[in-house]
């Protein structure tokens, strides 16, 4: 063997202080699943499991896996592998790939069975970002894809209006376009914000113009399905310390989910949307926005948050809600959402009124 | 000859108003409902010659429920339903009729953002116009 021939010192430390350094769990066990052999790598993470089964070691659990690759190795004589997830004694949980192998006696039977594992926690989690980005994709185009619908259909609208010179159609149909147009920019903001960590570029802000501004953006979009925008901040509320793009952002979002809601909403004749800036208590002051719209159920409330969560069906990515809540986080702040279906939501996001003391 | 009467469930206003512009400019009438209930509703009602009908829809009934109550409703099931979609591509799932006709049985299927000229000579085909 040319390792021997050419390194002979490495041949000195024996077979098994080379399998004690092996990078993977390595063990020996009996048809009972006792531990007879582990590694030092073993025996670091999982401490002395010799006479100890298996299953008592990795997952402390009385039973045997299933399937378990050894209990198939001694049942057919071949290699088997599996997935396991088990928990360090420290508490931790990790992914192992669980390689088994046969130690076969002069007559050929089973007497114990090798088992090698991996960790392989890194490499799930980068197959889980790599899920995620393919859900990303898929949930971005689909919402480009439906943007692209409405500027298809509006700009036909419009030809049509002009080759009958139909004024009133020509208004209907551009503005679909100017919808979308503000669809697709929408978005390209919410993918630019959420692609990357932040930190806030802290700015002394007046709340009341901020809020006025905002809310200004929205007037006519919520006139066209009769929604009634209110904008109230309490005047004894201080200049506040905020990432003013930031800011605003998260409230276009709040306030296009609120309109939305009301568009959704066909149970009532017109509806109402609040935008407050008030204190929540004498640290903090809050950004609220509250609506008489569809509202959600519990279940709706509970995955808001979530990457690429949408209750709009063709017309969201759930990106919007993503957007505010990073933005919150990065402000040491939080949110609070109070949400009754057929009543309406109300999204609180709490700020620090000194950024140094977050929640 | 009387006009043959279209019926578009879709929860996108604007998908809505763009299709009934193009279907009313086809020489079709138009009958719209922005959900799956108000969509059975109506089809049931005003017994259209056709449905368009949004498969994705986050309403009462979705597109798919709307399609189960339809089809076996013995006064409409012989209406002719065109499913759109904006999903199928991204999902890399192709509707499939032989295999897919138990859980959703559209009598043709197409995807966002639609061909209008294509979508046309299809319902010209169900319709016999």
């Amino acid at each position: 063997m040319m390792e021997e021939k050419t390194h002979p010192p490495l041949l000195d430390l024996g077979y098994k202080a080379i399998v004690d350094l092996l990078p993977c769990y390595l063990s020996i066990q009996d048809r009972f699943f006792n531990v007879l052999v582990a590694n030092q790598t073993f025996r670091n993470d999982f401490g002395d499991a010799i006479g100890k089964k298996c299953h008592e070691v990795y997952k402390q659990s009385g039973i045997r896996c299933s399937p378990c690759p050894v209990w198939e190795t001694f049942q057919d004589k071949k290699g088997h592998m599996s997935e396991e997830t088990v928990r360090l004694p420290a508490g931790a949980t990790i992914q192992l790939v669980v390689y088994s192998v046969p130690i076969l006696d002069s007559l050929g039977n089973v007497m114990a069975v090798m088992e090698i594992s991996t960790d392989i926690s890194r490499i799930k989690e980068f197959q889980k970002e790599l899920t995620f980005l393919g859900q990303s994709v898929a949930s971005l185009s689909h919402d480009i894809k439906n943007i692209l619908e409405g500027l298809q259909g509006g700009s036909y609208v419009v030809n049509e209006a002009i080759k009958d010179q139909d004024q009133e159609l020509l208004k209907k149909g551009w503005s679909v376009v100017q919808k979308n147009i503000g669809e697709i920019s929408r978005l390209v903001q919410n993918i630019l914000y959420s692609s990357k960590k932040r930190t806030p570029a802290y700015e002394t802000v007046a709340l009341e113009q901020m809020l006025l501004e905002t809310v200004g953006f929205f007037y006519e979009k919520a006139q066209l399905i009769e929604c009634r925008l209110r904008a109230q901040v309490n005047p004894s509320l201080p200049m506040v310390l905020l990432d003013p793009g930031a800011a605003r952002r998260m409230l276009i979002n709040l306030i296009s989910n609120a309109l939305e809601a009301c568009s959704r909403d066909k149970g009532k004749i017109s509806h109402t949307l609040s935008v407050r800036a008030d204190y929540f208590d004498s640290h903090h002051f809050m950004l609220e926005v509250e609506d008489d719209g569809i509202g959600m159920d519990d279940s709706t409330s509970e995955k808001l948050f979530s990457r690429f969560f949408s209750t709009k069906g063709m017309d969201g990515t759930g990106l919007g809600l993503l957007v505010v809540h990073d933005m919150a986080k990065e402000h040491g702040g939080r949110i609070e959402v109070l949400s009754a279906p057929g009543k309406g939501s109300t999204f609180r996001v709490i700020f620090p009124l000194k950024p140094t003391c977050p929640f | 000859m009387k006009t043959k009467k279209i019926l578009i469930i879709d929860d996108n206003p604007d998908f809505i108003f763009t299709m009934e512009t193009f279907l009313k400019r086809g020489g079709f009438t138009t009958l719209t409902a922005q959900d799956g209930k108000t969509g059975v509703e109506r089809a049931q009602r005003e017994h259209p010659d056709l449905i368009l009908l949004d498969v994705m829809m986050e309403t009462l009934y979705s597109g798919f429920e709307v399609c189960k109550r339809i089809k076996t409703d013995p006064q409409l099931k012989g209406t002719p339903i065109i499913g759109i979609s904006g999903m199928a591509d991204e999902l890399g799932v192709q509707y499939e009729k032989e295999k897919d006709q138990e859980y959703f049985s559209p009598d043709a299927f197409f995807d966002k953002p639609v061909d209008k000229q294509k979508l046309l000579t299809k319902i010209k085909e169900f319709l016999d116009t």
